[in-house]
Formats: C-alpha cells, sequence, structure tokens
C-alpha cells in the first residue's frame, strides 16, 4: 500500500520522529522505554510528547499502579497517516523523486533560472 | 537555496515551505532506522528467558514420570503461574506493547504447541501403554530445546518485522 507523500513540520524534528518511529511499530509504549530510546531528560520528551498530542498524533494515558503513576502513549491514526506521509516524503527527497512542501509531488527540487537541466542534487 | 537542517527544530504555524537535501533527508531515514533497530533490540528476550519458559515446560512434562495424577495437576499449575509471570515480567521490562502475534509468529507458536503435543502423546504412549521407563523424564528433556529454538525463532520473526515495517 502506498501512502501519500507528505512533508509534515510536527513530525519532522529529530526527536519528535524517531517518537513517531517507535510509535508507529507498537500498540503502546512507556514513557520511560521512549526516553530511553531517546536517550533525553523527561523534560524535553515531555515537550515533543506535547506538541505530538496538542496535534492529535499521540494519545497520552496515565495509570497508577502501586502508588506509581505510569505514562504510556501511543499513535492514533492521524499520527500514523502524518508519520507514513512524512516518511514517504523524505523517501521522495532522498530518491530525488522531487517533492513540494505542501503535499504535491512536483518541482520541489527544480532548478534556479540558468540551471536547467543539471540535476537537482548537484 | 535555503536548506533545512535535520538537527532543527520546527515549530510553529505559517513557516514556509522549506527545502531539504537529499542527504539530509537520508540522515532523518537513518535516525529512523537507528529508532527501530533499538525497539527490535529491546524487545527481543534475553537468552534466559526462553530457557526458563522450556524448564517450566520440560520440568512439567518430565513430573509426568512420577505417575502421581495430584502432583502433576499442580505442575501444570505452576507452569501456568510461571508462564504468566514470566511473560508479565518481560511486558515491564520492555516497556512497550505491541500486536507480537502476526500470521509468521502465529504459525511458529502453533507449530511450538503441536510439537510439545506431539512429544507428550509419544511420551503417554510409551509410558502409559507400553511402560518405557523414563520416557515422560526423555520428553521433558527434549522439550527445553526445542522451547528455546521456537522462541529464539519468534524473536528472529519480530525483529524482522520491526527492522522491515517503516
Amino acid at each position: 500500500m502506498s501512502t501519500a507523500a507528505r512533508f509534515d513540520e510536527i513530525v519532522h524534528a529529530p526527536n519528535r520522529l524517531q517518537i513517531c518511529a517507535i510509535l508507529s511499530a507498537v500498540s503502546s509504549a512507556d514513557f520511560a522505554a521512549v526516553r530511553e530510546g531517546l536517550g533525553v531528560a523527561d523534560s524535553v520528551l515531555s515537550k515533543h510528547i506535547r506538541v505530538l498530542h496538542e496535534a492529535g498524533y499521540i494519545d497520552v494515558r496515565k495509570s497508577t499502579c502501586a502508588s506509581r503513576v505510569r505514562t504510556s502513549m501511543s499513535m492514533t491514526a492521524a499520527g500514523r497517516a502524518a508519520y507514513d506521509g512524512h516518511l514517504a516524503a523524505l523517501r521522495a527527497i532522498v530518491s530525488n523523486e522531487g517533492f513540494h512542501a505542501d503535499g504535491c509531488r512536483g518541482d520541489w527540487l527544480a532548478q534556479p533560472p540558468g540551471l536547467e537541466g543539471t540535476p537537482a542534487s548537484a | 537555496m535555503a536548506s533545512l537542517s535535520v538537527m532543527e527544530s520546527h515549530e510553529g504555524p505559517g513557516r514556509p515551505a522549506t527545502e531539504m537535501a537529499p542527504g539530509e533527508a537520508a540522515s532523518a531515514i537513518s535516525a529512523i532506522d537507528a529508532s527501530r533497530s533499538w525497539l527490535a533490540d529491546r524487545i527481543i528476550a534475553p537468552g534466559w528467558y526462553h530457557l526458563a519458559f522450556g524448564v517450566l515446560a520440560g520440568s512439567a512434562i518430565a513430573e509426568a514420570e512420577i505417575r502421581n495424577w495430584a502432583l502433576f495437576g499442580w505442575s501444570v499449575t505452576a507452569y501456568t503461574a510461571g508462564c504468566s509471570a514470566l511473560a508479565w515480567w518481560n511486558q515491564r521490562r520492555v516497556g512497550v506493547a505491541m500486536e507480537y502475534f502476526d500470521c509468521r509468529t502465529r504459525a511458529v507458536f502453533a507449530g511450538h504447541v503441536l510439537t510439545l503435543s506431539g512429544l507428550i502423546a509419544i511420551a503417554c504412549w510409551l509410558g502409559l501403554d507400553r511402560g518405557t521407563h523414563g520416557a515422560f523424564l526423555a520428553a521433558g528433556a527434549l522439550a527445553v530445546p526445542l522451547t528455546v529454538a521456537f522462541g529464539r525463532w519468534t524473536d528472529k520473526l519480530l525483529r524482522t518485522r520491526l527492522q522491515a515495517s517503516w
């Protein structure tokens, strides 16, 4: 199944991209596990989670187990679509197909005047 | 041409469409790859995990050699409780929940169950019908490496799936 390439600014930040990469592969993940995967401080991860949550890309759940609060998160359908689209956009850029940041394939790597006909990545 | 660095954070609406060099996109994809590899490594159980399952299964089977069915009932209960405890501990260790079973891992699991069932059936036939001594002990001993092999096979499939699914 192919996904429409769509560059997503929210997903694109390195830490958020990694969060999405982890969450897209699992049903849910604990805060501690994701923090360990990214190697960042609690505050940094919280900030990125808040951005993704406010965008509707992830769900955050808190549960209490043995008087300890456990935070887990999972990717929403919208988040999965945004991540898949962003990944397709990255692949399109890598394969030099040309991609426009508004989500449309096209002459994103178009040449400046006078350089037409030369490879876009040159 | 302005180029978008993958090391930058982009927040806020209205940021103009920005270009990214193929090399930077490749770096972002490499970061995704690294995250998936980390996740695969985390999900793969430690070596002793499958051995513990094997010892639990092997003990329950081998215990039938005593021919004490009340004790056998307790050993099956201990096996169930032990498996549950191991699975719970592993879930806590990994810190993620995922669909462990797809068509391949389900097939491996079914193969494991059928193999152990066959082993028990042969042990019953030899030990109970033909009076062969040590049939359950042998079956229990065989169950340990079989369980380890099936467990590692499942781990390998999980790793492949995690690394390939993006």
